[in-house]
C-alpha cells in the first residue's frame, strides 16, 4: 500500500509543476523555474538571460571592430558599400524593424527568430574563420576575432535553448534557419570579387549580431523585469 | 545662311551667359551632409551644408531610398529639426536599414547634388544628456560626510523596454580647480563621492553612452557648497593654542640668548682634568718621568688605612750621613748602567726616606722651601740617556720632572716636590720612592718592585712614554692601583712618589728592611729582608730567620729613623703588637741613644728601650759592606 502512495505522489508532483507553470505565465522569474523531468536544473532564468545578454553585446562588438579593421584595411576606395544593399543571405527572415514591431512580436516568437538567426550564422562563421586563415596576410586581429565569435556564438545557441527551453517548454520547433551561400564568393581568386565577399559577410555579421542584442534585451527586460529595466 | 544662323545662335547664348556671369549668378554648389543623428534609435536627423549659393535663392531637397526599395522619397519634415536639416520621425525611420540619401540644391541657373550618403540608423545613435542631476552632502552619525548625486535618463530614450541601454559618466571638480574629476558610472543612476575639500565649490556634469553608440553631450553644471569641516570654536582655541606656543618659544630663546653660557655650565658641568699638586705638565712633555714625580708634592701621603697591612717598605741602609739616607747613590752613579735592566728586586731601593709619614713632611717642608734653584736643561732625558746632567739639587730634579708631567699644575707646588734622596741622576737603580699604591702592589705579588714603582710613576706621570724600562703590564696594572688609591685622595696627593729612578739597575747589594706595617700615627713594623728573596710580597711566611724591626729607637736629623729590631716578636701574629707599642714610641725622644750601637751586628742592633725595640739602620748597612 505504502508503494502505491508514493508512486501516486510522485505523479501528482509533476503535473502540479505544470500547471503552476502554465498558470503563472509571463511571471517566470518569481519560481524557481524547471522544466519537468529536468536534470541539472539550476540557473534561474534571470540568470540565464543576464549571460544571454552578455553574450550578445560582447559578440557584437568584436563583430562592429572586426568590420572597422576590414574596411579600413581592405575596403577603402573599393565603394563595396554601394553594393551590400540588400545582400544578407538573413534577410528572408522576417524580423521586426523597428521597436514598435518588435514590442508586438510575442516573446516565444521572438525567441524562436533569435534561435533561427544563430543557427543561420553557424555555417558562415566556421567557414570565415577556415578562409581568414588562408588570406594572403591574414590580419591578426580579425583572424583572432572571427575565432572568438565563433566560439561565443555556439554558447548563445546553447544558452537560448536552455532559456526557450524553460519559457517555452514542451515545444520543440523545426529548425528553421536561412542558408548561407557565399562560400564560392569567399573562395574567388578575383581579389576584388573575393574582398567584396569578406566586407558583405562581415557587415551581414554586425547587422545581425545588433539584432540579436537588441531583441534579447527586448525580452530580459519583458520577461524578467516586467519591462521595467 | 545656316552657318551663319548657328553662329548668331551661339553668339547670343554667349552674350546670355556672359550677362550672367557678370551679374555673378551661378548654379548651387555642391552641398554635402554633414551627419545624421538618432537621440533614441527610432527618430533621426541629417544635416547638409549648402554650397555656394551662386548669388541666387537656392532650394534645398533632401532625396533618399531605402535598402530593398526602389522608391525616392523626399525628406518629411525639414523644419523640425532647424535650418538645413530633415527630421525623420518614428513612422519614416527603420532600424537595421541601409537609407541612401542625396541633397538637391536647386537655383534659377542649376542645380547640384551631393554624394550620396549610407546611413543605418543602428550605427548613429547619440542621446541627449541625462536630465534632472541633483546633489545633496550626506552627513551621517561618525562618518565623514559624502556627497550623493542622483540624475535621470534622456526623456526621449526609452530604457524601460530595454529598447536602450545606457551607461553613465560622471564628472567633478571644485569650482576654482582646472582639471575634471572623472568616474564612470554604469549602468546606475546615483553615485556617491567620499573625497572632498571642505570649504570647496564643486561642479557636478554628467553624461550617457548607449550600449552601442556615441556619447552625448555633458549635461549642465549642477554646484554644490561643501561646508568647512572645522567649527568656529575650533579655530579659536587652535589659534589660542598656537599663540601660546608662539610665546612659550619666544621667551625660551630670548633666556637661550641671555643666558645661554650659563645655562649651557649648568646643564653640561665641565669635567674637572686631574690634577695633581705639583704636577708640572712641560715635564710629562719633556719625558722625564723622574724629574716630573719628584716635582710632585707630597701632601697626604699618609697612606690609607686599606694598604695599612700591605704596605711594605724596603728601606736602604746607608752610613753615609752627607745623604740622607741615600748615600749609597752617590756612589753608585758612576758606575751605573743606565740602560734600564730587567727587574732586580733586590735592588728595590729601600730609601723610603720620604715613603716613610714621619719624614714625608719634613722632607716635604724643605722641598717646599728650597724652589727649584738650578737652571737644570729642560730638555727630555730618557732614562737610557746616561749622559744626565745632574748637576743640581733633586729640587731641580723635581722641577724637571714636574714639567714632564703636562696634566699637573706646574704652579709653586714645585717647592713641594717630593726631595729626592737620589742623586740628581735620573737612573738610579735604587727607586728611592714608592707610591702608597706601589707597596701595596709590592705586597701583592708583582714581581720587580723597582719596574713596578717606575711604572707607576709613568702612570701618573700618564703615560710618558719616554721610559721603556716599564713593562706595559705592570703599568697596567699599576695604574689601577694607582687610580684605586688616587681616587681616595687628592689630586695633588704626593702619595704618588716620584720615581725617578730605574730600579733595574742594581750595582750593589743591599739589604733591605721590610716595613712589614706602617701605623696610622707612623709606626713603621720592620722585617728584614733576604738577599735571595726575589719576592718583595710581605709574605706571613717570612723566613724564619727573619727578624722584626718593630721599633723606631729615634729620629736622627729629623729625617733618618733609627730602628730596633724586636727580638720577641718572630711571627706574623707578634708583628701586631710591636706596631702598637710603637705608637707611643714615636714620641719619643731620642733620649734613648742607648740604642746608638749602630756598628753592632744585626742581631745586636736591637736595642730594647724600655720595651720598645727600635732598630738603627746603619746596624745593617755595615754587615753588608
Amino acid at each position: 500500500m505504502d508503494n502505491k502512495g508514493w508512486s501516486l505522489k510522485g505523479s501528482l508532483l509533476p503535473l502540479l509543476l505544470l500547471v503552476s507553470e502554465l498558470l503563472l505565465g509571463q511571471s517566470v522569474d518569481s519560481l524557481p523555474i524547471c522544466p519537468t523531468g529536468a536534470v541539472n536544473c539550476q540557473v534561474s532564468l534571470r540568470d540565464l538571460f543576464d549571460r544571454a545578454v552578455i553574450l550578445s553585446h560582447y559578440i557584437h562588438n568584436l563583430s562592429s571592430e572586426m568590420f572597422n579593421e576590414f574596411d579600413k584595411r581592405y575596403a577603402q576606395g573599393r565603394g563595396f558599400i554601394t553594393k551590400a544593399i540588400n545582400s544578407c543571405h538573413t534577410s528572408s527572415l522576417s524580423t521586426p524593424e523597428d521597436k514598435e514591431q518588435a514590442q508586438q512580436i510575442h516573446h516565444e516568437d521572438l525567441l524562436n527568430l533569435i534561435l533561427r538567426v544563430l543557427r543561420s550564422w553557424n555555417d558562415p562563421l566556421y567557414h570565415l574563420v577556415t578562409e581568414v586563415r588562408g588570406m594572403q596576410e591574414a590580419p591578426d586581429s580579425i583572424l583572432s576575432r572571427a575565432i572568438e565569435i565563433e566560439e561565443q556564438n555556439r554558447r548563445l545557441l546553447e544558452g537560448m535553448e536552455k532559456i526557450v527551453g524553460q519559457v517555452h517548454p514542451g515545444v520543440k520547433e523545426n529548425e528553421v534557419y536561412s542558408v548561407w551561400s557565399g562560400l564560392p564568393s569567399l573562395q574567388m581568386a578575383d581579389e576584388d570579387t573575393r574582398l567584396f565577399a569578406f566586407y558583405n559577410l562581415l557587415h551581414c555579421l554586425r547587422r545581425d549580431s545588433h539584432k540579436i542584442d537588441n531583441y534579447l534585451k527586448l525580452l530580459k527586460c519583458r520577461i524578467v523585469y516586467d519591462s521595467n529595466c | 545662311m545656316k552657318e551663319s544662323v548657328a553662329s548668331t545662335v551661339v553668339f547670343i547664348l554667349l552674350l546670355f551667359l556672359n550677362t550672367s556671369l557678370l551679374n555673378g549668378q551661378l548654379p548651387p554648389g555642391k552641398p554635402e551632409i554633414l551627419k545624421c543623428r538618432s537621440p533614441e534609435k527610432e527618430t533621426f536627423t541629417c544635416w547638409w551644408k549648402p554650397g555656394e549659393d551662386g548669388g541666387l535663392p537656392t532650394n534645398y531637397t533632401l532625396m533618399y531610398h531605402k535598402e530593398g526599395e526602389t522608391i525616392t522619397h523626399e525628406c518629411p519634415d525639414y523644419i523640425t529639426s532647424g535650418p538645413n536639416s530633415c527630421y525623420f520621425n518614428k513612422k519614416h525611420t527603420s532600424i537595421w536599414t541601409m537609407y541612401i540619401i542625396t541633397i538637391n540644391a536647386t537655383n534659377q541657373m542649376g542645380s547640384s547634388s551631393s554624394d550620396p550618403r549610407y546611413v543605418d540608423v543602428t550605427y548613429i545613435v547619440e542621446p541627449d544628456p541625462p536630465v534632472n542631476l541633483t546633489l545633496e552632502l550626506k552627513q551621517p552619525e561618525d562618518k565623514k560626510p559624502y556627497l550623493w548625486m542622483k540624475w535621470y535618463p534622456p526623456t526621449l530614450v526609452d530604457v524601460r523596454s530595454g529598447w536602450l541601454t545606457l551607461q553613465y559618466e560622471i564628472r567633478l571638480k571644485p569650482k576654482k580647480a582646472t582639471e575634471w574629476e572623472t568616474h564612470f558610472a554604469g549602468q546606475q543612476t546615483q553615485f556617491k563621492i567620499l573625497s572632498l575639500y571642505p570649504g570647496q565649490k564643486y561642479l557636478v556634469q554628467v553624461r550617457c553612452k548607449p550600449d552601442h553608440g556615441f556619447w552625448s553631450e555633458w549635461s549642465p553644471e549642477s554646484s554644490i557648497q561643501i561646508p568647512n569641516d572645522v567649527t568656529m570654536k575650533d579655530t579659536i582655541v587652535w589659534i589660542f593654542v598656537a599663540v601660546l606656543s608662539a610665546v612659550i618659544c619666544l621667551i625660551m630663546v630670548a633666556v637661550v640668548a641671555l643666558k645661554g653660557h650659563s645655562m649651557v655650565t649648568c646643564i653640561l658641568p665641565p669635567v674637572p682634568g686631574p690634577k695633581i699638586k705639583g704636577f708640572d705638565a712641560h715635564l710629562l712633555e719633556k719625558g722625564k718621568s723622574e724629574e716630573l714625580l719628584s716635582a710632585l708634592g707630597c701632601q697626604d701621603f699618609p697612606p690609607t688605612s686599606d694598604c695599612e697591612d700591605l704596605l711594605v717598605e724596603f728601606l736602604e741602609v746607608d752610613d753615609s750621613e752627607d745623604q740622607q739616607l741615600m748615600p749609597a747613590h752617590s756612589k753608585e752613579h758612576p758606575g751605573e748602567d743606565r740602560k734600564p735592566t730587567p727587574l732586580d728586586p733586590d735592588s728595590d731601593s729601600g730609601r723610603g726616606s720620604c715613603d716613610s709619614p714621619s719624614l714625608l713632611s719634613k722632607k716635604c717642608e724643605e722641598a717646599r722651601a728650597n724652589p727649584s734653584m738650578c737652571n737644570t736643561p729642560e730638555g727630555i732625558e730618557k732614562p737610557e740617556n746616561p749622559q744626565t746632567k745632574v748637576t743640581c739639587t733633586r729640587d731641580a730634579q723635581s722641577t724637571r720632572l714636574e714639567g714632564k708631567i703636562p696634566y699637573f699644575p706646574a704652579d709653586g707646588s714645585k717647592s713641594s716636590t717630593w726631595p729626592l734622596p737620589q742623586p740628581p741622576s735620573q737612573h738610579s737603580p735604587r727607586s728611592s720612592y714608592h707610591s702608597i699604591a706601589d707597596v701595596c702592589k709590592l705586597a701583592v705579588g708583582t714581581a720587580g718592585a723597582s719596574a713596578t714603582l717606575l711604572g707607576k710613576t709613568d702612570t701618573h706621570a700618564l703615560r710618558s712614554s719616554k721610559t721603556t724600562e716599564t713593562e706595559g703590564e705592570e703599568k697596567a696594572a699599576e695604574r689601577r692601583e694607582v687610580e684605586s688609591f688616587h681616587s681616595k685622595t687628592d689630586q695633588g696627593t704626593a702619595w704618588l712618589l716620584p720615581l725617578e729612578k730605574t730600579p733595574f739597575i742594581s750595582v750593589k747589594p743591599l739589604d733591605y728592611v721590610e716595613i712589614h706595617k706602617v701605623n696610622k700615627d707612623g709606626a713603621l713594623s720592620l722585617l728584614p729582608k733576604h738577599k735571595e728573596n726575589s719576592n718583595q710580597t710581605e709574605k706571613p711566611s717570612t723566613p724564619e730567620a727573619s727578624k722584626e724591626y718593630a721599633k723606631v729607637s729615634r729620629v736622627m736629623d729629623n729625617n733618618i729613623l733609627v730602628l730596633v729590631q724586636d727580638p720577641r716578636a718572630q711571627n706574623l701574629a707578634a708583628f701586631e703588637e710591636p706596631a702598637k707599642e710603637a705608637l707611643p714610641s714615636l714620641q719619643e725622644n731620642p733620649a734613648e741613644e742607648d740604642l746608638a750601637s749602630f756598628t753592632s751586628s744585626p742581631s745586636s742592633c736591637g736595642l730594647q728601650l724600655g720595651g720598645l725595640d727600635y732598630l738603627d739602620p746603619t746596624c745593617f748597612m755595615h754587615s753588608f759592606q
